[in-house]
């Protein structure tokens, strides 16, 4: 065995053995130093207690031997410096405070960006991948106003509404971040088309994994991913759901840590918004704009509501009718012409000045109101 | 003693005159079709030596060779059974050679030696344009579509004997009763609100416009396809009888009229193979759906179920308005002019409005990756399709009628032509700025779409040609197009919802 090795490339190479657990992980950690724990993991020390149970199933033994064998142990350790990666033990010095307490805290956290901003405050923000365009437009706001108002954004840089709160976050120069928690190695960029976004917050923000470098994004990962959202937030917010969505797990970790929950309320129709609608019945606080989250937050509310002075020209006329039925539901031209009663030329003109002005958004032929709502 | 008989093969759409030379000699009885006769043609042997037997006459123990020139060209089909056996009857002494000399004969014999019609006879009598035509009962439709003079018809090879020895005349030409058989074309009044639609189907039956229908099942993509060749206007005559040619050739019943004058309507199913797509075939050469629908509309339903590669077999076709269709031993040239019109749903589930959708960014991008690409670059339109709510399926009156609409699309039809010498979609980008000028308002309302990422170049131009059908039907012919057509021609070209929108960091 090397000896040139730092404890925390033992447990980076831990963290990625196959058939390797947060709890097996976890409990080898807990009562072993590093390089011990990877030695009666390889088989080269006897086992005790819960790790005896383990290594008692021969497909773990063998696995876990053949890991021990391989050059798994500098290739890993390898990565995280390449990739300038500071890995942070449970129990030491740099692990973050928030984590320290969890039900469930990571025994290794791998984090790149500013380790800081865990010491600020926090808004998780979670929900559909498959989002609506005005559950995107809400996201990106919550995320900018947020990070305007010196509050960093906890989310999973998923498709959809985490994508789209962190790129709210990075689009302001507030001392708000994103503070990104994802279910790969940080070198192994999930889903790919965020490859910019995934760079964009380890640079000017903090991107948090439990998995080693060159980890793939298996599908049990990500509910993991999610608990770790959840202890890391001061609030969730969840922006669309639906009636069972993966941000409902998000949800049931933060109850469980005592976070309180908030939920965007959606239109009735609206498919994507049943879930926040039923955690709004169920008790969670409604946010309808930035204000909602600073109020729980308790935080000066005072500059925070940017809709006074919204720099879009109000609609009017026939505009004001085409934009307010949109803001009730999403509609088709046809639909929008019908209730309007306008000629489809009439509301052809109309929806381009709106979506001009910003005031709705086309997509798949459906309009739909995106912004702040008009006063 | 030797015959030589007038005849005609298919190739493609063209008819090749042929000359069945018989030979008839002492020797060994026996007889012998050469000069490249196909599986069908040689078989011709058996049906003319039962034809001839069954019609009473006498079957020579002679050897006897069939020779089909010229002897260089693959001759397919059964279309030579009448040539073949007449000859046989002339060289036999049965039959004076002088009486045929200005007949071409067309035609399948039974083993009961009745007449039988064959495809391609409209193409194939086109092609003895200096013969008089002698063809079965059943042909004579179409023979008379395209032979000028006229046609000598028979429902027994027996008549056609009789008629030639002058022992009975010929037999009497059907009636002319040309009722218009034809199925009607469903109404535009059936259909219930999805004014954008109909806006859709009017404006590419005026500017030649190919259409994507996006939406979910039970939306009326199909419903409203269907009604696009009520739209359009009757086929020219020089259209009409290429259209007549390619639906004799693919043996594709005619309205009892003979020529097609109505725009086809063709919609293959997606399991479609390339050739029965594009046409071809192993000797012949048969049209396929591309040239059923030549002067009309070819309508791909659930277009990302088809080939991608029978797909892309489409693109140049769509391009040159003719498809090349070439193998080791023949090619051919296939009018292939159509207006494409495809449906699909906007992603695996079928979609509707926002949040109804349960399928993940991934699968929706794959969906739709399987049409994209320089296919999905033909259609200058793209419209959504909503199903029609609760309100509209109980209004009681039906939108306008197709008869309205198609005389708008008439009128701005002719009008193109007059004006530009083409439909819009064929204006080259280079001429826009000249044949569909913008008015300020709306260039900068195209601006900005592009400045936003709204629209890419090529978008830009399909809009532009569109804006111009649209002002031409606004009855706008050789003005400046205004923004109200720009506005809308934005609305006949929906963005679909995919991950790639994500990438914009």
């Amino acid at each position: 065995m090397k000896t040139d090795l730092p404890p925390e490339a033992y447990a980076a190479a831990l963290a990625s053995f196959p058939h390797m657990s947060i709890h097996r992980l976890g409990a080898l950690l807990r009562h072993h130093q590093p390089h011990e724990a990877y030695a009666i993991a390889a088989g080269e020390h006897p086992p005790a207690g819960l790790i005896g149970r383990v290594l008692a199933d021969p497909d773990v033994c063998a696995a876990w031997r053949r890991a021990g064998r391989s050059s798994l142990l500098d290739d890993v350790w390898d990565r995280c410096t390449r990739l300038g990666l500071q890995v942070l033990l449970h129990g030491a010095a740099d692990y973050p405070q928030l984590l320290l307490d969890d039900p469930l805290p990571p025994p290794v956290v791998f984090a790149e960006g500013d380790l800081s901003l865990l010491d600020g405050r926090r808004a998780g923000i979670v929900g559909t991948r498959n989002a609506t365009a005005a559950g995107r437009d809400t996201a990106t706001t919550l995320g900018r106003q947020l990070a305007d108002a010196d509050v960093h954004v906890v989310s999973g840089l998923a498709r959809g509404i985490d994508g789209c709160a962190h790129r709210g976050a990075l689009q302001t120069c507030g001392a708000g971040r994103p503070i990104a928690v994802v279910a790969s190695g940080h070198d192994v960029v999930y889903p790919r088309e965020h490859r910019v976004l995934w760079a964009a917050v380890a640079e000017c923000g903090l991107l948090l994994s439990e998995c080693a470098p060159g980890t793939a994004p298996e599908a049990y990962r990500f509910p993991m991913r999610n608990r770790v959202i959840a202890a890391l937030s001061e609030v969730v917010i969840v922006v669309e759901s639906r009636q069972q969505g993966g941000s409902l797990i998000t949800v049931n970790e933060a109850i469980e840590r005592n976070v309180p929950l908030m939920a965007v309320p959606g239109g009735v129709h609206n498919r994507a918004a049943t879930g926040t609608n039923q955690l709004i019945r169920d008790g969670a606080g409604v946010v309808v704009d930035v204000t909602d989250v600073l109020i729980a937050l308790a935080m000066d509310h005072r500059r925070s509501s940017g809709a006074l002075n919204d720099p879009r020209p109000r609609p009017s006329g026939a505009d004001l009718a085409i934009y307010e039925t949109c803001a009730g539901e999403p509609r088709t031209i046809d639909g929008l012409a019908l209730a309007c009663s306008l000629s489809l030329v009439d509301a052809a003109m109309a929806v381009a000045r709106l979506e001009h002005s910003g005031w709705i958004q086309q997509s798949d032929g459906w309009f739909e109101a995106v912004g702040s709502p008009l006063r | 003693m030797l015959a030589a008989v007038r005849s005609a093969t298919l190739l493609g759409v063209e008819g090749r005159p042929v000359t069945v030379e018989v030979h008839v000699s002492t020797g060994l009885p026996g007889f012998q079709i050469v000069g490249l006769p196909d599986e069908a043609c040689r078989e011709s042997r058996d049906r003319v030596r039962a034809a001839v037997m069954s019609s009473g006459l006498p079957w020579p123990s002679c050897r006897m060779t069939v020779n089909l020139a010229p002897s260089n060209q693959r001759k397919g089909g059964s279309g030579l059974d009448l040539a073949i056996a007449v000859g046989l009857l002339i060289a036999n002494g049965e039959v004076p050679p002088d009486s045929v000399a200005d007949l071409g004969f067309i035609g399948e014999l039974g083993l009961d030696g009745s007449l039988r019609a064959v495809a391609g006879v409209a193409p194939m009598v086109g092609a003895l344009s200096d013969l008089t035509p002698v063809v079965a009962r059943a042909s004579f439709r179409e023979a008379r579509a395209v032979s000028p003079g006229s046609v000598r018809v028979a429902a027994f090879l027996r008549e056609i004997i009789d008629a030639l020895t002058g022992v009975s005349p010929w037999p009497d030409e059907p009636d002319d009763d040309f009722v218009d058989d034809e199925p009607p074309i469903p109404d535009l009044s059936d259909v219930r609100g999805q004014a954008l639609a109909r806006t859709a189907l009017e404006v590419a039956a005026a500017g030649g416009h190919h259409l994507l229908l996006v939406g979910p099942p039970g939306a009326g993509k199909t419903m409203l396809a269907q009604r696009l060749t009520g739209l359009l206007p009757p086929l020219t005559p020089a259209l009409a009888l290429e259209a007549t040619m390619v639906h004799s050739a693919a043996g594709v019943r005619l309205p009892s009229v003979g020529m097609i004058r109505r725009a086809p309507f063709r919609a293959p199913h997606h399991s479609s193979s390339m050739v029965s797509l594009v046409g071809g075939g192993t000797s012949n050469l048969r049209p396929g759906e591309i040239s059923l629908a030549h002067g009309g509309v070819l309508f791909l339903d659930e277009l990302g179920e088809f080939s991608p590669m029978v797909l892309d077999g489409l693109r140049q076709p769509l391009e040159e308005g003719v498809i090349r269709v070439a193998r080791a031993r023949a090619s051919a040239t296939l009018p292939a002019r159509f207006l494409l019109v495809a449906a699909t749903n906007p992603c695996p589930c079928g979609g509707g409005p926002p949040g109804a959708c349960d399928c993940d960014d991934g699968a929706r991008l794959r969906y739709l990756r399987r049409l994209s690409g320089p296919l999905l670059d033909r259609f200058d339109l793209r419209v959504g399709v909503a199903r029609p709510g609760v309100d509209d399926l109980l209004q009681s009156g039906g939108g306008e009628s197709t008869a309205a609409a198609a005389a708008r699309v008439s009128t701005a039809r002719s009008a193109a032509v007059e004006l530009r010498g083409m439909l819009n979609s064929e204006i080259p980008a280079s001429h826009l700025d000249i044949l569909a000028p913008l008015q300020p308002a709306a260039r900068s309302m195209l601006r900005n779409e592009l400045e936003r990422e709204r629209l890419t170049g090529r978008g830009y131009h399909r809009i532009r040609r569109v804006s111009r059908t649209i002002a031409d039907l606004d009855g706008d012919m050789s003005a400046v197009v205004a923004e109200q057509h720009v506005a809308l021609a934005l609305q006949l070209r929906v963005r679909l919802r995919v991950s790639v929108r994500e990438q914009v960091a």
